[in-house]
């Protein structure tokens, strides 16, 4: 009786459900298995053992192991995901700190890279052989090869030390200072769209090259159809399947952090506070960060399965 | 192709007008015209009794204050207590509070204040405990006044209330309503405003701070990580001051009259260890032939590209408590006699160091050349710095590296490290000598005498291998020539309390 996207929609969240507490499972076990102590760390050189026990006592974690899992499912259900061992911050406060910097870097580098992506992938496919052909594969072998660490560098020395153009370093919240978020945003964003978009380039050359080799593709042309035509309707739009799963995948390990890159440019995304709080074995950000990585990723793969259904109308809900 | 078309010119167009603007700095409501800082990275916490992170006291320097504190010379000065006696027999302390003075939220601070803080770094064993370790009382008979009792003479007293900002006077308010960690108030020059996570901390001058209000309307502290990054916002003039300079650029940026750089030498000092619960490390003069294997010069120039000073003790030369030592030198031949003499030919050596520090990393890699020599394959083991700490503390390990940074008074540099129940002691180092010797110094008031314990427990400390001193690093920051009243200073404690600039800094 319901709407097949509805049933669709509520399969899909009873499966992320079940995805999301395997997640906790492991990543509670992982942080508990890695050497490694927050007690300890958080006392550094200042260590004696009657302060050890003061402080292990007050985080709570001379509670049975099974003791804590429990309590800590229990209160993430209600949408509290405890607070950090370090300074006592909600960890839902301090994701939604990083969020929208992580957001906007994302968004800005997927952008980038599809922008240089799609047109550089299907002239390179569309002109396989030729001298523009490696042209195209060889700088996005180049691109690929290139440390996004060394290429913030250049960016930086470029842009913001000689040409003066774009600030170095920093995030402004888009709400509060639009122009300083875009300017801001422009340098890391690029970094990270300029990776992706090597990547992607082959992919979407590698993509369109595969349905160019199609027997309709052949009917079409043969068809007297104009090549643009076959070019747009016929091969671009069905090898848009698997470009859409491979930039679904790559805008997911972009918002799980990039953290060379948000080192460089002073970014305060999610990948660094994940570096730092593995660092000071901060458990409560450790795992509510890696579970909302993963809410994104859910998230991010369901979008991606309902544009196959819009992309190619053969393609069920199922 | 029309419409990414279209989106390409459109984007193209924007990027354009952003750039085309100039790259100024847009500041919010009360940040304007602060002094922008910019340290390595971003403090745990901000409740002063309970970190231990650098970054932190970088900025709870400038937002608490102590009872007295360090001058430029390490030398303890008034700060909340205006003066202090000390009775005849050294056992009770009076310390006479500045009148008027009030916590960033208005409320008076009084002696009540100072028995709190105390009496919560004593009661719930926070990590700087020891440093009341010969505290007995401390109580407050009227609400400028404060007296400590000790069990013993403690000349040191001053600097463990008043070396660092660990031992800061906070406010009870603030730490019962649970906000001390992440909205600190306290008395010093600046209060805290705000803070954004991985970005940057706001403070805001305090017009009634006792030492006189200070000349910039705030300080902005942001956490750049990447040294490269925070020297071109500095040249940039997005920033006015760092502490994140690379190394390799310190030789060329002394030349370079834009900006100001200060290589200060510091109180911190790196060293060795040898596990001694572990044969034949346990033979002192296995562990003198190490010591006698490395080549201390290379690995000052390796570590820090010149920038810091060769030691063979912990206390660089220059701080009173100076004591001259050079037993060793790099003699490969005088190592393999010793260990030849202790019979003793060790072919592997585990050692221990930490990404944390890359200096330990790059140590490691010379050591490991000096010692292949020796017949010793020196296995570099690379962890982070939760698993180093575990490991040390396991005694998993046969030589390490690691730096104490901030120590004031030698009780600091060698009681914790040295004694046979140090707290620090991850090397077993026992020697009764140098027991007696530490215990002495921690009840010598005669300062002569207190000298000599120190040079002589020192002295074994190097000849018996406890630690083998590397070297003393330096303090490297630097900071646009627009920023006046501020110099770098020994103890690494950045205050800004007297900075000024000119021309509004970094815009």
């Amino acid at each position: 009786v319901s709407h097949p996207v509805v049933r669709f929609l509520a399969r899909r969240l009873a499966y992320s459900f079940v995805v999301l507490i395997g997640v906790l499972i492991l990543v509670f076990a992982l942080v508990q298995l890695v050497p490694g102590d927050p007690v300890r760390i958080a006392l550094g050189t200042r260590y004696t053992p009657e302060a050890y026990g003061a402080l292990r006592a007050a985080s709570g974690l001379d509670r049975p192991l099974l003791q804590q899992f429990f309590g800590y499912v229990g209160s993430a259900f209600t949408g509290d995901l405890g607070v950090s061992f370090r300074n006592g911050d909600p960890v839902v406060d301090i994701l939604l700190d990083r969020l929208p910097a992580t957001v906007s870097l994302a968004a800005f580098g997927i952008v980038v890279a599809l922008l240089i992506a799609l047109p550089a992938g299907i002239w390179s496919a569309l002109h396989e052989g030729r001298v523009s052909d490696a042209v195209v594969r060889v700088t996005s072998q180049f691109g690929v090869s290139i440390p996004d660490f060394w290429m913030g560098i250049l960016l930086i020395a470029l842009f913001s030390t000689t040409l003066g153009w774009l600030p170095t370093s920093g995030y402004r919240p888009l709400l509060e200072d639009p122009g300083g978020w875009l300017r801001h945003l422009v340098l890391p964003g690029l970094t990270v769209g300029l990776v992706a978009a090597a990547i992607l380039t082959r992919y979407v050359r590698s993509a369109v090259l595969e349905v160019a080799a199609m027997g309709y593709v052949r009917t079409a042309r043969s068809k007297g159809l104009s090549p643009r035509v076959v070019t747009f309707r016929h091969t671009v739009r069905n090898a848009l399947v698997p470009i859409l799963t491979i930039t679904g995948i790559q805008l997911a390990t972009i918002l799980g952090g990039v953290i060379v890159v948000e080192v460089v440019f002073a970014w305060p995304g999610l990948g660094r506070l994940v570096y730092n709080s593995v660092a000071a074995r901060d458990y409560p950000v450790i795992q509510g960060a890696i579970l909302l990585i993963a809410v994104l990723f859910l998230v991010i793969n369901l979008i991606v399965d309902l544009l196959y259904a819009v992309v190619d109308p053969r393609i069920r809900l199922s | 192709m029309r419409l990414p078309g279209a989106v390409v010119v459109a984007l193209v167009a924007v990027l354009v007008a952003v750039s085309c603007s100039p790259a100024q700095r847009v500041d919010l409501g009360q940040s304007s015209g602060n002094l922008i800082a910019a340290i390595a990275g971003e403090p745990d916490q901000l409740d002063p009794h309970k970190t231990s992170a650098y970054f932190s006291f970088e900025v709870l320097e400038n937002v608490f204050d102590t009872l007295v504190e360090p001058d430029a010379n390490l030398e303890m000065k008034p700060a909340l207590a205006e003066s202090w006696t000390v009775s005849p027999d050294q056992l009770t302390w009076t310390f006479h509070l500045r009148r008027g003075v009030t916590f960033h939220d208005g409320s008076p601070f009084t002696a009540a204040d100072v028995v709190y803080s105390y009496r919560r770094i004593i009661d719930q064993k926070l990590a700087n405990v020891d440093k009341f370790s010969a505290v007995t009382d401390v109580s407050a008979p009227d609400p400028a006044t404060v007296v400590i009792r000790v069990k013993h003479p403690t000349p040191n007293l001053l600097t463990n209330i008043g070396g660092f900002k660990g031992m800061a006077i906070v406010s009870r308010k603030n730490v019962d309503s649970g906000q001390i960690a992440t909205h600190p108030i306290g008395t010093g020059p600046f209060s805290f405003v705000s803070q954004k996570s991985g970005d940057s901390i706001v403070l805001k001058a305090n017009p009634n701070y006792w030492g006189g209000a200070p000349k910039v309307p705030g300080v902005t502290f942001e956490f750049i990580t990447e040294p490269s990054t925070a020297l071109s916002a500095l040249q940039a003039g997005e920033i006015d001051w760092t502490d994140s300079v690379p190394t390799q650029r310190i030789a060329q940026l002394k030349d370079d009259d834009s900006l100001k750089l200060a290589v200060t030498p510091s109180n911190d000092y790196w060293y060795l260890a040898l596990n001694e619960a572990k044969a034949p490390w346990n033979d002192p003069r296995v562990r003198q032939a190490i010591a006698y294997g490395i080549d201390r010069q290379s690995i000052v120039q390796a570590t820090s590209y010149g920038s810091a000073t060769a030691n063979q003790l912990a206390i660089p030369q220059g701080n009173p408590w100076y004591t001259p030592y050079d037993r060793y030198r790099y003699d490969t031949d005088q190592a393999k006699r010793l260990l030849d003499e202790a019979g003793a030919h060790p072919d592997k050596l585990d050692m221990l160091v930490t990404s944390e520090y890359p200096e330990t990393v790059t140590a490691a890699q010379v050591i490991a050349d000096n010692l292949a020599p020796l017949g010793i394959t020196v296995n570099i083991r690379t962890v982070d710095f939760a698993t180093w700490l575990d490991e040390q503390n396991s005694g998993h390990f046969d030589m390490l590296m690691m730096g104490w940074l901030g120590n004031i008074d030698p009780d600091d540099f060698y009681y914790a490290q040295h004694h046979t129940d140090g707290t620090s002691n991850a090397q077993k180092f026992s020697n009764p000598d140098v027991d007696r010797l530490l215990d002495a110094g921690r009840v010598e008031t005669n300062q002569q005498a207190r000298q000599q314990d120190y040079a002589k427990a020192s002295t074994i400390i190097a000849d018996q291998v406890s630690y083998i001193y590397l070297y003393n690093p330096s303090v490297i920051q630097a900071w646009t020539t627009n920023l006046t009243g501020y110099d770098a200073r020994r103890d690494g404690a950045v205050r800004f309390r007297t900075a000024a600039l000119a021309g509004g800094g970094a815009q």
